[in-house]
């Protein structure tokens, strides 16, 4: 099958027809969890990324912090997710074939990747060197700052 | 252009389309890139800022960063969010200098501006009221009332603060004529 039959398939869905017949207020409602998700994963990677660069919380040990706001990390990508796979969904032949669209979820991918690949590792540990504390977080910020700018050009471009 | 501009609102609306057609509002508007980084800037600083204000509520309500003290947690990310909180609203501030006649006439906008003016209110309080005396209770088990309420408060006030923000495009002009 190819990628615009998928798009298609997705579109004609019974989860799609769902969300776009419906009132506009389900978009909204789906726009808003979007955002809260993006809240939560951004604001917890921001403190455990600002801790690891020693830049605030240095008395408390770079693992503690990451455990503090893992739970929050983990609902924000769930709620984003969800959120986005299902205006997704509804709109996939709209969207789908954006160059920006693929953009976002290259750098998706790649986040996601420099997450379980290098950033989880760091966190664990209570003395990571400087070095790759420091890859660790502007890499992981960068990805996901520009997952988020990719994500709101899409409605634009 | 002929709106029917309720006479409360001629004063506020006439001004808004002078902001709206300078020379930087309409450069703001035009600009397709311009205008998407500002809005990009917008959405995540406000993340960023209400993100790590939301970690700092839920500390005062003793449902997050349990490992670290609540003095520490006010004191050292207080000018984190002040400095998101800024970018906040620098990007929203070039957002309505391109599109503040739109927004005038925009009841979700109006909702949004009373909300963040209810949420600085509450946050001053805590600043200068309860967080003041932090020190005296950072040692007793129970976080006291004030200070849980405003915690609460500000969760809920910045909450529907971006709810507002986002049906901005959703509710219908309440100025009846006025550029869409």
């Amino acid at each position: 099958m190819s990628f615009a039959a998928a798009l298609d398939v997705l579109q004609n869905s019974a989860v799609a027809h769902v969300i776009s017949k419906s009132n506009h207020l389900v978009g909204a409602i789906l726009q808003v969890a979007h955002i809260f998700g993006i809240v939560l994963l951004l604001a917890s990677l921001v403190l455990a990324t600002l801790r690891l660069l020693g830049w605030t919380l240095v008395e408390t040990p770079v693992p503690v912090v990451a455990r503090e706001v893992r739970r929050f990390f983990r609902i924000g990508v769930t709620l984003a997710a969800a959120s986005g796979t299902l205006m997704f969904i509804a709109t996939a032949k709209l969207y789908g074939v954006k160059p920006v669209f693929g953009l976002k979820m290259a750098l998706f991918a790649a986040a996601v990747a420099v997450h379980v690949l290098l950033l989880s590792r760091v966190l664990r540990q209570e003395n990571p060197s400087q070095g790759a504390a420091r890859a660790a977080a502007i890499l992981s910020l960068g990805l996901w700052i520009g997952v988020g700018f990719a994500g709101r050009m899409i409605g634009f471009v | 252009m002929n709106a029917v501009v309720p006479p409360v609102l001629e004063g506020l609306y006439a001004w808004a389309e002078k902001v709206e057609y300078s020379a930087v509002g309409t450069a703001i508007a035009e600009s397709r890139y311009l205008f998407v980084m500002i809005e990009g800037l917008h959405l995540l600083s406000l993340a960023v800022a209400f993100g790590l204000l939301l970690l700092v509520d839920l500390r005062l309500l003793d449902a997050a960063l349990g490992g670290v003290p609540v003095a520490r947690v006010l004191s050292q990310l207080r000018p984190w969010i002040i400095g998101a909180f800024m970018l906040v609203f620098v990007s929203g501030g070039l957002l309505f200098w391109s599109s503040a006649a739109r927004m005038v006439a925009n009841p979700a906008f109006g909702i949004k501006l009373v909300l963040i003016a209810l949420a600085a209110i509450n946050a001053l309080y805590f600043e200068l009221a309860v967080g003041r005396g932090m020190a005296k209770y950072a040692d007793k088990s129970v976080t006291p009332r004030a200070v849980r309420f405003a915690g609460v408060a500000s969760i809920t006030l910045w909450s529907l603060v971006i709810v507002s923000g986002r049906l901005i495009p959703y509710l219908p002009s309440w100025i009846e004529g006025a550029i869409p």
